[in-house]
């Protein structure tokens, strides 16, 4: 039996991004939330690192939007999940009063202990993504139809992922048994949340996601149906010119060129442009291969990706690669 | 020697040298060829990699994780010009371990080893108190260093959020012992009188017991109880991190800073560069990995005029390859290959040039690694690297391993 097509990211209500450092996941993230907005859903990317780098891929220079949150482009808002400023938010919710929270919290010996205490970074990040899940802007109608999450890079994003069903397997009674169990059930739900890996077309990237794919299935409730490759090289020759560089080698140097380059150097260039995208091309389809997932793959940008405009072409392409999407 | 070559040198010089970067910018490709090319200088070199990639990590034999050095074999080494006095040693560091060897060198009885290794919060604790697995790989150098076996030690650093927790981590793992909070769990009733401390206490108290209350958890049991066991080793624990920290920011240890081309990774290596200037690191230079150069040198051409020449391209390439050959199609194919490596050129030279300008003025090396046609995955790979940073400089004869690779650019004097 085959299994179903994947849906469509945009019928998600949450997506959360991760993938090793390097491979451009937060432009993935932000690249969905300018597909989503222009097909008319309100965004919402999430950024958990200490450094916001969202709101300057959509304007250079641009200051962090902060817990806060901002709209950086039409529809789409961004925000960072302080975990000291979640904290503060939910115990004020559960206590009824916040001054009391308040000044324990700015206490740098309490900052010190909760350093060290493991674990409910992620569990109060994931609880505020959960709150926000469920903020409505008018009765019945969702505040955000779609949460971007940049998740903190792999390794990371899997223990990330895990925390509340570590403390609903940990904590027999109480509001954070209830509430971590509410976080997971958002988390693990096949329909409202998918994962979705990012990686580059090589060696570490494509080991480090086959990795992850493999713990997520056994660790982790969570849907993952696809996986993004990023930035993977164009075809560099028209089909049957695939040899080029070595026919390019073989003219004589003093061949005079007029304005071209020296035949040597066409061949540098043309080799160059080849063994990368063989190389792209036979780690996108290992990838393939062993993980048995759609691969969705993002064109390399040579002009970098650094303004609404191309996050938008990018986007189009994420949204593109499946047959099943619609708007 | 030129002050370039000069500045080069520094990379190697010292008894430790630390590659720091953000994640996927080659770190340990890049470390490990500086450990080589020390080693082919005539040193004894170990590299302490942290998480290489499969087929490196098998080419550096250092597939199992021993947390021991392995020697690599000296008909390896031979082949690459590594003369005899020199040798290369490769070490996988197993954090968790070197954390837990720490435990066992401090504490005073087996029965407080036992009580913090069984210790829940101590099983969290270098996974949550931030930088610590960082830490540990700094101890590790430090206990390497201390055993004066090699010249050189090369440690290639975690990948991490944040790249430079782990110079903070003694610090901070000491201030955290040090504090009040935790004086106050220890030993609540020696702060107890404390005017000031009060109002605090007592929100601290409500806070943490809401936490207790919600979380179910018998946290600050067991937060007292390892910080109880964890008091008896502090001292030794103190002196030793004092020691670390030390020699991380003597004379001894060199920083390199590993960057990609890309805006973003640009980026970081600058903000990384301020905060290591922040701990009074001793930066040698800036390695931007990666880095697609113009074959041959120089600024790459631009090309808008050579349409033209195309007719001169494709006759070249009928007489060489035969009239059946495609030569128009495959004229044009090879201009548009020039034109689009000429823009990756330059806009990697464009995207790197407020780095380098940067590190040029405060006197440091920076150097341009070519991107290479292949991943770097053996011993030649890494051989290839070593050359194309330390090629240019003035110690002719030796052999290019592999020719017409472009050389790393470096700083005109």
């Amino acid at each position: 039996m085959t299994p179903p097509p994947p849906a469509s990211l945009l019928e998600r209500r949450l997506v959360i991004v991760t993938g090793k450092g390097g491979t451009g996941k937060t432009t993935v993230a932000a690249a969905l939330g300018v597909a989503a907005a222009s097909r008319g859903r309100r965004v919402l990317l999430v950024e958990v690192g200490r450094d916001e780098q969202i709101p300057s891929l959509f304007e250079a220079g641009s200051p962090p939007a902060g817990y806060a949150g901002r709209e950086v482009h039409p529809g789409v808002t961004t925000m960072r999940i302080d975990p000291f400023e979640a904290l503060g938010e939910y115990l004020a919710l559960q206590l009824g009063l916040s001054a009391p929270v308040e000044l324990v919290l700015r206490n740098r010996a309490f900052r010190q202990l909760m350093e060290a205490a493991p674990g409910w970074r992620e569990l109060i990040t994931l609880g505020k993504v959960w709150h926000l899940e469920q903020m409505q802007a008018s009765p019945g109608r969702a505040r955000f139809d779609l949460i971007v999450v940049d998740a903190p890079a792999t390794g990371h994003g899997v223990t990330f992922l895990s925390a509340p069903r570590v403390v609903v397997s940990a904590v027999q009674t109480g509001p954070l048994r209830r509430h971590a169990a509410q976080v997971e059930a958002l988390v693990e739900d096949p329909v409202r949340t998918a994962l979705l890996p990012v990686t580059l077309a090589e060696e570490l990237p494509v080991r480090e996601t086959e990795e992850l794919v493999r713990k997520l299935r056994n660790d982790v409730g969570i849907t993952v149906d696809r996986v993004v490759v990023n930035a993977v090289l164009p075809r560099p020759f028209p089909a049957g010119l695939e040899d080029l560089d070595t026919r390019l080698r073989r003219l004589p140097e003093a061949t005079p060129l007029g304005a071209l380059p020296a035949p040597s150097v066409l061949a540098a260039c043309a080799a160059h442009l080849r063994t990368r995208w063989e190389l792209h091309e036979r780690w996108a389809r290992t990838l393939a291969e062993s993980i048995g997932l759609p691969c969705v793959r993002l064109p390399y940008l040579r002009d970098g990706v650094e303004d609404p405009a191309s996050l938008a072409v990018l986007g189009a392409a994420l949204l593109a690669d499946l047959p099943t999407e619609t708007t | 020697m030129s002050a370039s070559d000069f500045a080069r040198a520094a990379l190697l010089n010292p008894r430790v040298t630390v590659c720091v970067g953000s994640g996927g910018v080659g770190k340990t490709t890049v470390a490990a060829a500086l450990a080589l090319e020390a080693a082919r200088r005539g040193r004894r070199v170990l590299v302490l990699t942290i998480d290489p990639a499969r087929r490196l990590a098998d080419a550096l034999g250092v597939a199992a994780l021993g947390n021991q050095p392995e020697a690599l074999p000296n008909a390896a080494l031979a082949a690459l010009g590594v003369p005899p006095q020199g040798s290369l040693c490769a070490l996988m560091l197993d954090m968790k371990r070197t954390f837990d060897d720490l435990v066992e060198r401090f504490a005073e009885t087996p029965e407080t080893r036992a009580r913090i290794l069984e210790n829940p919060i101590y099983q969290h604790i270098s996974e949550a108190l931030a930088g610590s697995i960082e830490y540990s790989a700094m101890e590790k150098v430090y206990e390497l260093d201390e055993q004066r076996a090699y010249d050189l030690i090369v440690v290639d650093t975690p990948p991490s959020q944040h790249a430079l927790d782990f110079l903070e981590a003694p610090q901070r793992l000491l201030e955290f012992l040090d504090s009040r909070i935790v004086h106050m769990l220890i030993h609540p009733a020696f702060v107890a009188g404390r005017i000031g401390f009060r109002v605090f206490q007592r929100g601290a108290r409500r806070v943490l017991k809401l936490l207790e209350r919600v979380t179910g958890i018998g946290f600050l049991e067991d937060v007292s109880e390892f910080l109880l066991a964890f008091e008896g080793m502090s001292e030794g624990f103190r002196e030793r991190a004092g020691g670390v920290r030390a020699l991380l920011l003597g004379r001894d240890t060199a920083f390199v800073l590993v960057a990609g081309a890309g805006r973003d990774s640009v980026q970081q290596a600058l903000q990384l560069r301020t905060r290591l200037a922040g701990f009074g690191t001793s930066l040698a230079g800036v390695l931007v990995n990666r880095v697609r150069i113009w074959p041959g040198g120089g600024s790459p051409p631009e090309l808008a005029g050579a349409q033209d020449s195309l007719g001169a391209l494709a006759a070249a390439l009928a007489t060489s390859e035969g009239a059946d050959f495609p030569a128009q199609a495959a004229a044009q194919a090879a201009l548009d290959a020039a034109a689009g490596y000429a823009a990756f050129a330059r806009r990697d030279a464009r995207e790197t040039a407020a780095l380098r300008d940067v590190i040029e003025k405060q006197g440091s090396y920076w150097g341009a690694i070519p991107e290479l046609a292949d991943d770097v995955h053996d011993l030649a790979g890494l051989a290839r690297i070593a050359h194309a940073i330390f090629a240019s400089e003035g110690d002719g004869g030796r052999e290019a391993p592999h020719a017409g690779e472009p050389h790393a650019r470096t700083v005109p004097d």
